[in-house]
């Protein structure tokens, strides 16, 4: 397994700090990820899922600790360098605003790609092609207010997958869904990664995507209290 | 560039307060332009067509003199000259001789110009001034004088006049002339005390020949004081070949007013440009950071999806760019409408109580408006700029927002 190892983290800690009172959201975490896996972290509210995946994401770095992504210690970068390695590496969906209100959904699958200087016809053609792979390619020309909580999602992950990234991160995608339309997404992230060896790793309490993940994590109180494949 | 025009019209009135920050100062600033151009003009015009010329050459000082200006034995030395060099437009003689008018009882100290009323013509705009009576011949024995002098004296065309005509080199000389007529210009002072005689007629007060206290100069593609380097030009090389008896004096030394006007016009510009140009700058870092706070969120997702600093600063200041540009431009052009349309219907008569001033202090009545096309393409490059700059500090902080934070903000 240790070939295709994408993250590792080392004793992460996280201590947030508003004024004197210090909260400590993460304890020494040490988590090996793999490219292909499909993984879950659960645990109590507060427990510390999303400090763990921001870190994971390089969206904020920790108070000690390490993350290696694809062998390389995040905690050297600079600011710009952990933005580029977010734009190449790493797709995020969050649990909403997902996406830029004055761009189009096909704009919004783009933009990564725009962000990566690829030139318009292809970047415009590759997030048509995810689009249509998704099956959401009918709403490409409207803008996010005009579609449904769903749909939106749905469009998070396109942009997500669209530039093809070593890992998807997912915080509580599902949280703002009822349950028809989250089994619509789960499904869709499944196909995602058995098809294609998409890799994700989400941050959840809901238990239909726990009961569809390869592999779980459990966090409490930032600390890993359980973690099995499956 | 899409996505930023959306951005600008998702909140039409902020941009709109934007634009105008921008477009109320570029305005502002070429219709002053436009009024220190036209009123310079007007000064400039008004000195050196009536009286001045551009330049003239006069016999260089000597003592004792008192008010009279030396007088020139041989002025066709000097016309000669003249006729040899490049760049000269007009040129004429002129006897300039203190004396004192008077009528009955009355009396004035008074200037009187020998001219030769047909060489002036075509340059001076003394024949339209004239309200009464006609104006003069070289052949004629008379005189044209001012309104205000006419009052004083109290006289009328038709009506004759003594006057004593004092030159130190010559001494005293006295005429009986007739008015021939009566002038009317917007500078009092000399409506009271410069009086216009054919040449002859103030050679002979002067008991001078051939004599002239000035050669009077113009030169050629000269319309305001922004031409004055080829009136230099022209000075520089009269100097160089002019024996030394005689002096050149450029519009600088004679009509002093028009430079001193600009000496205080252009730091009043430049400070008046620096409010505007500090408000509208205020106005536009304040619209900037608003929509950067509003979008708070939206700039922590663009951010966490990978965006680098340069990137969102060159966003933010896109938008800014677009509306500065598009400020500056409509700006400009209601600025240069404005001096057009005005320029269209000959000028802005100035209401009656402010033309009397006005004309006191030796002034047009009529605002006329002038720019140039460096003014106006200046005060609407340098105003765009100033507004991108503005909105740099916004942008900068923009690019600086934690990822996780601004993505949980509530607006
Ligand atoms: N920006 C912050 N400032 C201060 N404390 C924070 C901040 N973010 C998180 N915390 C605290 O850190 C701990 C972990 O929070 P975190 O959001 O990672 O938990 P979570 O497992 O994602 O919870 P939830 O299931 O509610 O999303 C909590 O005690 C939380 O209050
Ligand atoms: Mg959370």
């Amino acid at each position: 397994m240790s070939d295709n190892r994408l993250i590792e983290t080392e004793g992460l800690h996280k201590v947030y700090r508003t004024g004197t009172v210090e909260t400590p959201a993460l304890r020494g975490v040490d988590l090996e990820l793999h490219s292909g896996e499909f993984t879950a972290i659960a645990g109590p509210s507060g427990s510390g899922k999303s400090t763990l995946l921001h870190l994971l994401g390089g969206l904020d770095r920790p108070t000690s600790g390490e993350t290696f992504l694809e062998g390389r210690a995040m905690s050297k970068l600079s600011k710009d360098e952990l933005a580029k390695l977010r734009l190449t590496r790493i797709g995020f969906v969050f649990q909403a605003y997902n996406l830029i209100p004055v761009l189009t959904v096909l704009e919004n699958t783009a933009f990564v790609l725009e962000l990566q200087g690829v030139v318009r016809a292809e970047r415009i053609e590759r997030a048509r092609k995810i689009l249509a792979e998704l099956g959401i390619e009918q709403y490409a020309d409207r803008y996010p207010n005009r579609i449904s909580g769903g749909e939106q999602q749905r469009v998070a992950v396109a942009r997500a997958v669209v530039a093809g990234p070593s890992i998807v991160l997912a915080d509580e995608p599902t949280a703002n869904l009822d349950s028809g339309t989250s089994l619509e997404l789960i499904d869709l992230m499944r196909r995602l990664n058995s098809e294609k060896g998409a890799t994700f790793l989400f941050a959840t309490h809901d238990s239909r995507l726990l009961d569809r993940v390869s592999r779980l994590i459990t966090l409490e109180d930032g600390r890993i209290t359980s973690d099995e494949t499956r | 560039m899409k996505a930023a025009i959306r951005h600008l019209k998702r909140n039409r009135g902020r941009s709109i307060l934007t634009l105008l920050a921008v477009l109320i100062p570029v305005y502002s600033l070429v219709v002053m332009f436009g009024l220190a151009g036209g009123n310079l003009r007007d000064m400039f015009d008004t000195a050196t067509r009536l009286d001045t010329g551009h330049l003239q050459i006069r016999h260089a000082e000597r003592r004792g003199m008192g008010s009279a200006l030396p007088l020139i034995k041989d002025p066709d030395e000097i016309i000669s000259t003249l006729d040899r060099i490049e760049g000269i437009a007009w040129r004429t003689l002129r006897l300039d001789l203190p004396a004192i008018a008077s009528v009955g009882e009355r009396s004035q100290a008074i200037v009187v110009q020998g001219v030769v009323p047909e060489e002036i013509d075509p340059i001076s705009s003394m024949r339209g001034l004239i309200l009464a009576g006609r104006y003069l011949t070289s052949k004629d024995e008379g005189v044209v004088i001012g309104e205000e002098l006419a009052k004083l004296l109290k006289i009328d065309v038709g009506d004759e006049m003594v006057i004593l005509g004092v030159h130190p080199e010559t001494g005293v000389g006295a005429l009986k002339v007739p008015i021939l007529g009566i002038y009317s210009t917007p500078a009092a002072a000399m409506g009271r005390t410069i009086i216009q005689a054919p040449l002859d007629v103030a050679r002979r007060l002067a008991h001078s020949i051939a004599g002239a206290t000035a050669v009077v100069v113009r030169v050629a593609g000269v319309t305001g004081p922004w031409d004055a380097r080829r009136i230099d030009r022209v000075v520089a090389e009269l100097r160089a070949i002019l024996p030394s008896d005689y002096e050149v004096l450029d519009w600088r030394r004679l009509a002093p007013q028009v430079a001193s006007y600009m000496a205080i016009i252009k730091p009043a510009l430049f400070i008046f440009a620096a409010v505007f140009f500090g408000l509208g700058a205020l106005v536009v870092l304040n619209t900037v950071y608003l929509s950067v706070i509003e979008r708070t969120r939206e700039l922590g997702l663009i951010i966490s999806l990978g965006a680098s600093q340069w990137r969102v600063i060159r966003m933010i200041l896109l938008e800014a760019g677009i509306l500065s540009a598009t400020g500056a431009v409509y700006g400009a052009l209601a600025g240069v409408s404005l001096v057009w349309i005005v320029e269209a219907f000959g000028g802005l008569p100035l209401p009656a109580a402010f033309s009397s001033m006005m004309k006191a202090i030796g002034m047009n009545p009529v605002l006329h408006l002038r720019v140039s096309f460096s003014q106006v393409a200046l005060s609407a490059a340098a105003m765009a700029g100033v507004a991108v700059i503005a909105a740099w500090y916004p942008a900068r902080r923009a690019s600086r927002l934690e990822p996780v934070e601004a993505m949980r903000y509530v607006g």
